[in-house]
């Protein structure tokens, strides 16, 4: 049987990772950071995908970003999403050299459409990832929001996922701007956007504090992965903890044997490790 | 340290870097190669993969990789592990882009799930899965016999004609989910991305 994701997705702004609330960004710590820290190599044995997006604000620098991505996928055993800002093939392909398996667009759905099929033609549609913000008003009317979330679109944010789904992406990573960064849990109701013949998988993101608020998205059969960038109640053994409490709670993760490679992690990353 | 030989082909169609990664990881450095001589040198090849069928094979072609992998492989006996479009590379041909013959190594057609057969399964088979193999598998060496593995792939080997049935996925149909013949091996899953499941299974492969 198939089974549904854990997702940890990881901010990049600047050669910096952030935190976000609802898009304003917090600096955290560079990848040096990152590994001396923790050891992310060990951390994302506790994941079934890592997603790394550029949200740097001002001039992006894809070259550092990709070198970044490089170094943090060593020793990272899952599918890796990697994007922010990808707007041409050659940026696309520059990830996908440089670790990802999958690249994440955003404003691009909306302003070229043309780009997202010539994407899925060079490298298939399972590996374009539609990353779409939705903002709620006080009136409970959703909308789509562009640009790192400071440009709103017109018309309704379901008619947005309908057109953008059928338009050549293999997946929907659908974020809630006001529940970002809260710690408050998911916006199910997001996912009454969706069109009700959904066929491709859904990732759900933004506000999620504990594994409690993982396993109510989990629940929800419109959900096939579940994401949190919360770096700070994560990134220590928080995934760890939490992957397991997932499992005990019967939810249907991938199974592997950590203790395997933990029991020999001690040595340095990337000698060499012996499962037997 | 033991250092098995291994070469992986680069024919521009691979995610190279996370297979170059997983065997880093256990202690092997590979020659990362687009040149037939080497290939047809090599004891031990990896064919990495992802895109379209048809891409493949004219790139694998235009380098002359094509006989140089048949070479390796079915004169000289040299191991074959082909991952994903790898694996589905060594079938005999695929209806992927129209028709286009593949290496030949497996005896097999690639086809697409169809929507009879899946039923209300989403397309691409996206994600981990249960593979069931059989107990005397020797890429599944230490690993239980059914366990999680990473697809991504909206076509897989046809099981007429196929000559072993050493690991099988269920995705609304059975399919081959491993294949291993005398020095033949593939996977339609990615090992590479298969966290600890997948490293034991390249280290399998890189001992025998």
């Amino acid at each position: 049987m198939l089974k549904k994701r854990l997702i940890f997705t990881l901010l990049y702004d600047s050669g910096q990772f952030m935190l976000s609330r609802n898009f304003r960004l917090q600096k955290v710590g560079s990848l040096h950071w990152l590994h001396t820290n923790y050891n992310f190599s060990l951390i994302s044995f506790s994941i079934d995908e890592l997603i790394v997006l550029d949200v740097t604000r001002g001039e992006k620098k894809p070259d550092d970003f990709c070198a970044t991505l490089k170094q943090l996928t060593e020793g990272c055993f899952v599918p890796i999403t990697a994007g922010g800002g990808v707007c041409t093939i050659e940026a696309a392909r520059n990830l996908l050299r440089s670790g990802a398996d999958k690249v994440v667009v955003n404003s691009a759905l909306y302003e070229n459409s043309g780009f997202i099929s010539e994407l899925a033609s060079e490298f298939g549609q399972q590996c374009v990832v539609a990353s779409m913000d939705v903002k709620s008003t006080p009136d409970g009317i959703c909308q789509i929001w562009s640009k790192c979330g400071s440009s709103c679109l017109p018309g309704s944010a379901s008619n947005w996922i309908e057109q953008v789904t059928q338009n050549g992406v293999g997946e929907l990573y659908l974020n809630s701007m006001n529940q970002d960064g809260t710690g408050q849990g998911y916006d199910l109701s997001l996912l009454d956007l969706l069109p009700s013949n959904m066929s491709k998988p859904v990732i759900l993101a933004g506000g999620v504090g504990n594994a409690t608020h993982l396993a109510a998205g989990l629940a929800d059969p419109r959900v096939d992965a579940v994401a949190t960038a919360h770096l700070f109640n994560f990134v220590g053994d928080g995934l760890k903890k939490a992957r397991q409490a997932l499992i005990l709670a019967g939810v249907e993760l991938p199974l592997w044997d950590v203790q395997l490679l933990e029991q020999r992690l001690g040595t340095k990353r990337g000698c060499g490790v012996d499962l037997d | 340290m033991n250092k098995p030989n291994v070469t992986l082909i680069d024919y521009g169609m691979g995610n190279l870097w996370s297979v170059l990664s997983g065997l880093r990881y256990l202690g092997c450095n590979p020659l990362i190669s687009l040149d037939p001589d080497e290939i047809v040198k090599a004891d031990s090849l990896i064919l990495p993969g992802v895109g379209s069928f048809r891409r493949a094979m004219i790139a694998l072609k235009q380098q002359g990789l094509d006989q140089a992998i048949i070479e390796a492989v079915k004169t000289k006996g040299s191991k074959i592990l082909g991952i994903c479009l790898g694996m589905q590379l060594m079938g005999s041909s695929s209806s992927e882009d129209g028709d286009t013959a593949g290496l030949c190594l497996i005896p097999g057609e690639v086809g697409k799930f169809t929507s009879h057969e899946i039923g209300t399964n989403k397309i691409p088979h996206i994600g981990f899965d249960s593979v069931c193999s059989q107990s005397d598998a020797k890429l599944f060496k230490g690993i239980q016999q059914t366990a999680d593995f990473y697809f991504v792939h909206s076509y897989r080997m046809l099981p007429t004609g196929l000559n072993s049935k050493v690991a099988t996925c269920s995705y609304g149909i059975e399919f081959l989910a491993a294949y291993e013949q005398e020095n033949i091996f593939a996977t339609q899953f990615h090992p590479e991305k298969s966290q600890t499941n997948g490293l034991m299974l390249l280290k399998n492969f890189l001992a025998l």
